[in-house]
């Protein structure tokens, strides 16, 4: 039996493996073939997921909870020295095994899904590249590296939703996305030189080690996490930052489960578990995360009530979910904010894959209101649907309600107005996950073509998914069903601000809680039910709907209001700059000498009249003029 | 004496070409002879061991200081490198530009590599403002009689605002020259001279603004676009890719050492202009209706990055800026050749002739994307590197500073994801008969991308080279301190 | 030799100097004010002889040759000038059948 140590030399095979695959395929992409190169793409994220699984099995983190592995010297400037190296440790740990492990099972799905696209090969190639990326990110022993990652997710990001490029609105929606991820990555860059100002390094265990020194509440340390947030909010999609994820459903749905739901999104909140030291000093940066957070799932989970679109409702709805888990972290809940994390990359990944299954079965269909009665012709995608459906609105015993409930717990232990909107918001879930399960699954069949159930190799996944989904809550079963929490115990081996976590709640007001919340949710339920499930005919466009209804379906009009605000006055200031700026102000300023010297030859040349007796004066008198000076000058 | 080599090498092969004229023959000639000089470079770099290097010292003119001292030390073998580097590119640019006398085109080219292979090699002030008066001339023929629509009026512009600039630069030396006791003009005795600080803060402008006209920085750069968009194919290269470096090298080289405490004076200024002038540029690019000027407009915003780490003045920010500037050479090369393959597919640079080229140029398009990476500065490309030094040493300075330069990877996303969706992407709306990218472009473009791409995983052989030039410079500094 | 000397010498030094200054006075005022070319071409001939008679002035009561010497070397450069004058004088009136000085006024910019 191999030692952990020994094992995690072997670290850097895990973003290697879908690295080679990403290569192998986007230079062999004529010749592998659609079921090669999609074999060798999943079957790379597999090992991938093999070496994760031995790590995470030979680890004891008791004993040994970190071990860092070097692999050279990537920048070193001076007193900068900034090593390409990996951390393993629990959380990075979990990330991977969710990243590689939903990633392959996604990777397995695509073969069916993308099976006749020309470009397949170039998908699983970037779909590894985005592995790659992602696994960098997560496994990244220092701020640097973790930042490789976080702008090659974008990158993936943005090959993927334009991936069927001729279409100019999703060529927008990828540039949008790259440009509002860069936006956040503005933050980045800032904390990560403010963080080196302060620390000298970037290493993880050294920032996180002498982060102690600095007070609660230093304004420089604030500063740096307020920073890092503003890269979360790009990247996780967070208020003012979240109009690009609906957008970027104009990739191919498995991209959407992968990169928009179950792991890209994450990001943001490892990266803030990563540095829960530095977000416990700085109690303001908590607030603010905590206020976004829960402003984040309210008004994305608003949008969901109204949307047509069966990606963009599970979109909002991830907007929504990843609000709550920065809810978690402003709460200081880091692990209950990591375990909705990975219960919500099962089940979200789960409802994408269903809803491509149901996509691929009505052959490219996205309206659901042409959609219906599903549940006889399609038996597996709607239990898995079912599922995934039970689970995000959070009923017992499925795993979103246990990481739910995790996070509504810790809300009302810091104040109850948090813990109202909150619950409010896993109302508004309910009703529009139920809704959307009701409208596409039950009633009639609204829509004209011949559904038909999608193949093994896409249904599969979705069952692996479904049983994770319903048996995920045991990762971290709370006290009160008689667990002992063992991933909130695991990742408090490597997150200090896990460990520093304290939540005293009574038994009996948990159970309260939970009651509450179940009842309010199957009401909810229930209503959506009585509206939805035999509807035959739909509320039709916004226009016929009155204010406030009209208002949240249009998403609150928050992108005509940024295309106002900056795509507009952005376009107008580089035209501008350019006519009057360059053309009228610069070139002019810059022919300002040539012209200088024109119109100065202009005038003097009037003095060269021809004339040899004028020349001839002219020089007497400058000789005299210099004598005189000579003679009596000065 | 590796040093005369490697600038005789392009010079005598340049005046072979311009005197015997092989039409056939001249590409080929070229090509071998900027080979040659990379080897050489190549063997300097592979000889050199960290301490500055003296290779000729010849009396030319004493009276006026003037001796022709060779020699370099790892920021000078920096640009040696770059230029050698870039040139066999350059001139295998022209193989499918089918200029009229590929001789003295090819002639012309290797006359600029070689005199600015000896700017970056002089260690005498007067011979460096030789050489790099000289440099230009090649470049202005070039232009002159290469050149694109408007070419006469714009070269001349050109020439006229550089010259002004190098003509103060003169003064400038003159007057250190005068200053010096033994009225020597090599940089080793200049850097010694220390003169009265108001004499400092006017001498910076006189040292600076030749170079400030070179790179340009802000209110100095409207020849740039102009030049850059009409200028035949292989100019633009020489143009962005290595005669701009003279700048940065110059003021490294020059302002710097002779009048620090004029830098210290003055620093903040040009390090806003700079920014300035590098956010502005990035905005203006982001509408630009001609792929060849939204290319000159994205050098200019990143020379503005360069020029403002360079004046960070810190082993990160200056480490950085040099660094980047050989990203930044390869990046211009690179962009500007993906920029002719279009012109030469679609027929013109506009952007608007273009539109869902990659269904029928699909490795073009992946080419083009790598390279628009590497403009955006994706880490694991080299720019990142570069741009990530600057950063910190902007922000070891002024936090906003930092801020100012960090927006410009957004708008730096922005104007190059843009023009690279309106090039390759969307419907195909002009159905034109286009050709892939075919072996010539694959063997041009495929190295340069590795290059960015390997120096952007292992970045040490070209930091360790600068790194220790540039402490042991820093530390000379007693404003500094 | 001696006695070309001594006789120099009878007369005083600012003598000379006068002399030297009217003549080149009177060359300067022609050339500045006549316009016919061939007067002007006359007092430049003045200026040099008054220029001469320093030279070889100073040359004697110095007991230095290299005055005198000189005295030659300007001579000679005189009837160089003369020949190009002339030639050029001819070519004037040929041109614009005048000796006019100011007729010759083609030769600004």
């Amino acid at each position: 039996m191999v030692s952990f140590e020994q094992l995690a030399h072997l670290s850097w095979l895990v973003p290697a493996f879908p690295l080679a695959g990403a290569l192998v395929n986007a230079a062999l992409r004529r010749k592998l073939g659609a079921n090669g190169s999609g074999a060798l793409a999943t079957l790379l994220v597999a090992a991938s997921f093999v070496v994760s699984a031995l790590l995470f099995w030979s680890h004891r983190p008791e004993e040994h909870p970190v071990e860092v592995v070097t692999l050279f010297d990537w920048i070193h400037v001076g007193g900068m020295s900034i090593p390409f190296a990996f951390q393993i440790d629990a959380l990075s740990l979990t990330m991977m095994l969710i990243v590689t492990g939903v990633g392959m099972l996604i990777h397995l799905y695509s073969i069916g899904y993308m099976h006749d696209d020309p470009r397949v090969a170039s998908f699983f190639a970037m779909l590894n590249l985005f592995t790659f990326a992602m696994l960098l990110l997560v496994m990244g022993a220092n701020y640097l590296i973790t930042f490789i990652g976080w702008e090659g997710v974008g990158l993936c990001s943005y090959l993927l939703i334009g991936f069927w490029y001729t279409n100019p609105a999703y060529n927008y929606a990828a540039r949008k996305a790259f440009v509002m991820n860069r936006i956040g990555d503005v933050g980045v860059v800032l904390a990560l030189a403010l963080l080196f100002h302060l620390f000298g390094t970037l290493d993880y265990t050294a920032v996180l080690g002498r982060a102690g020194g600095f007070g609660v509440g230093n304004p420089l340390i604030v500063g740096a996490t307020l920073l890092l947030f503003v890269g979360a909010m790009g990247k996780s999609a967070q208020i003012p930052l979240f109009t690009w994820l609906p957008d970027a459903m104009a990739g191919p749905t498995p991209v959407s489960a992968l990169i928009h739901a179950a792991t890209m999104v994450t990001a943001g909140i490892f990266l803030v578990v990563r540095s829960s030291v530095l977000f416990e000093l700085a109690p303001f940066t908590k607030d603010v995360i905590l206020a976004i957070g829960t402003a984040t799932a309210l008004l994305a989970a608003s949008i969901g009530l109204f949307q047509n679109d069966i990606k963009k409702v599970l979109a909002y709805s991830t907007v929504s979910q990843l609000g709550y888990m920065f809810a978690a972290l402003g709460l200081g809940a880091y692990s209950a904010g990591m375990f909705h994390v990975t219960t919500h990359a099962f089940f979200k990944a789960l409802l994408f894959l269903g809803a491509g299954s149901v996509i691929h079965a009505l052959g490219g269909e996205q309206d659901i209101r042409k959609m219906g009665g599903l549940k006889g012709v399609t038996k597996i995608t709607y239990i898995t649907f079912l599922i995934g459906t039970l689970a995000i609105a959070g009923i017992f015993p499925f795993s979103g309600f246990f990481s739910k409930d995790g996070i509504l717990a810790n809300a009302y232990a810091h104040s109850p107005v948090v813990y109202a909107l909150l619950l409010f918001g896993a109302l508004l879930t309910a009703f529009y996950m139920f809704r959307l399960l009701f409208l596409v699954f039950h009633g009639r069949y609204r829509g004209d073509r011949r559904p038909h159930e999608s193949p093994a190799v896409i249904t599969i996944p979705l069952i692996v998914l479904a049983v994770l989904s319903l048996g995920g809550g045991l990762l971290n079963l709370p006290h009160v069903f008689g667990g002992h929490e063992p991933m909130k115990h695991y990742l408090a081996t490597a997150a200090d601000g896990v460990a520093g976590e304290h939540l005293h709640l009574e038994a009996a007001t948990e159970w309260i809680l939970m009651g509450l919340s179940t009842v309010l949710v199957l009401l909810t339920a229930w209503y959506a039910y009585g509206r939805f499930a035999k509807r035959t005919t739909l509320d039709g466009e916004p226009a016929d709907m009155p204010f406030l209804k009209r208002l949240i379906a249009e998403k609150w009009r928050i992108d005509e209001l940024y295309a106002t605000l900056f795509e507009k006055p952005y376009g107008w200031l580089s035209t501008t700059l350019f006519t009057f700026g360059e053309n009228k102000v610069m070139t002019p300023l810059m022919n300002g000498v040539g012209n200088v010297t024109l119109r100065a030859g202009k005038v003097v040349r009037r003095l060269q009249t021809g004339n040899a007796s004028f020349y001839l004066f002219a020089m007497v008198a400058g000789i005299i003029v210099f004598l005189l000076l000579t003679l009596y000058g000065v | 004496m590796e040093l005369l080599v490697l600038l005789l090498i392009p010079f005598l092969s340049a005046t072979l070409l311009a005197v015997v004229r092989p039409t056939l023959a001249a590409r080929g000639i070229a090509l071998v002879s900027s080979l040659a000089t990379l080897a050489v470079a190549l063997w300097l770099w592979y000889r050199y061991r960290g301490e500055p290097v003296m290779a000729v010292d010849l009396d030319w003119v004493p009276a006026w200081g003037l001796r022709f001292v060779l020699g370099y030390d790892g920021t000078g073998l920096l640009m040696v490198i770059l230029t050698a580097v870039l040139f066999p590119f350059i001139i295998a640019a022209g193989f499918k530009q089918n200029l009229k006398h590929p001789s003295l085109v090819n002639a012309l080219l290797l006359y600029a590599q070689s005199f600015m292979l000896g700017v970056f090699t002089a260690q005498n002030a007067f011979l460096f403002y030789i050489f790099y008066e000289l440099s230009l001339l090649p470049v202005f023929f070039l232009l002159l009689y290469w050149g694109g629509e408007r070419r006469r009026a714009i070269t001349v512009r050109f020439f006229i605002y550089t010259l002004l600039g190098g003509l103060a630069l003169l003064f400038g030396i003159a007057y250190c020259v005068v200053q010096e006791p033994t009225h020597s003009a090599d940089f080793s005795a200049l850097a010694a001279l220390h003169l009265p600080l108001d004499t400092q803060i006017w001498l910076f402008w006189a040292l600076f603004l030749a170079f400030a006209i070179k790179l340009p920085i802000f209110p100095f750069h409207s020849w740039q676009p102009d030049t850059y968009t009409m200028a035949p194919l292989q100019g633009t290269m020489v143009l962005g890719g290595v005669m701009l470096k003279m700048g940065l090298y110059g003021t490294l080289k020059f302002v710097f050492p002779i009048v620090p405490e004029g830098t210290a004076h003055w620093r903040e200024w040009v390090i806003w202009l700079s920014l300035i002038g590098a956010i502005y540029a990035a905005v203006i690019a982001f509408r630009q209706r001609d792929l060849k000027r939204l290319v000159a407009y994205s050098s200019l915003s990143h020379v503005g990055l360069l020029t403002a780490g360079l004046f960070a003045w810190n082993a990160y920010g200056v480490s950085g800026s040099l660094y980047q500037a050989f990203a930044h050479a390869v990046l211009v090369v690179s962009l500007f050749y993906i920029v002719g393959a279009m012109k030469d597919r679609v027929g013109s640079s506009e952007i608007a002739a273009m539109g869902g080229l990659k269904l029928r140029t699909p490795r073009l398009a992946a080419l083009f994307l790598l390279v628009v990476l590497n403009a955006v500065a994706l880490p694991l490309t080299q720019s990142f590197v570069g741009e990530w030094l600057m950063f910190n040493g902007l922000w070891q300075l002024n936090g906003w500073m930092a801020f100012a330069a960090v927006t410009t990877i957004v708008l730096g996303a922005i104007y190059m994801f843009y023009a690279y969706q309106r090039v390759m992407l969307g419907p195909d709306k002009w159905q034109l008969e286009v050709h892939d990218a075919d072996g010539g472009d694959h063997l041009f473009l495929v190295p340069l991308i590795a290059v960015t791409l390997v120096l952007g995983l292992y970045p040490a052989p070209i930091l360790d080279l600068v790194n220790g030039p540039v402490q042991q410079m820093l530390s000379t500094f007693t404003v500094l301190r | 030799m001696n006695e070309i000397t001594t006789a120099i010498r009878t007369v005083p030094l600012e003598h000379y100097v006068f002399l030297s200054f009217v003549l080149f006075s009177i060359g300067l005022a022609g050339a500045l004010f006549r316009r016919n070319t061939i007067i002007i071409l006359m007092c430049l001939e003045l200026m040099f002889n008054s220029v001469n008679l320093l030279l070889a002035a100073f040359s004697a009561f110095h007991s230095d040759p290299s005055g005198q010497v000189f005295v030659f070397f300007i001579m000679l450069v005189a009837a160089a000038e003369v020949t190009v004058g002339l030639a050029i004088l001819v070519m004037m009136k040929r041109n614009v059948d005048s000796v006019d000085v100011n007729q010759l006024n083609r030769l600004r910019w």
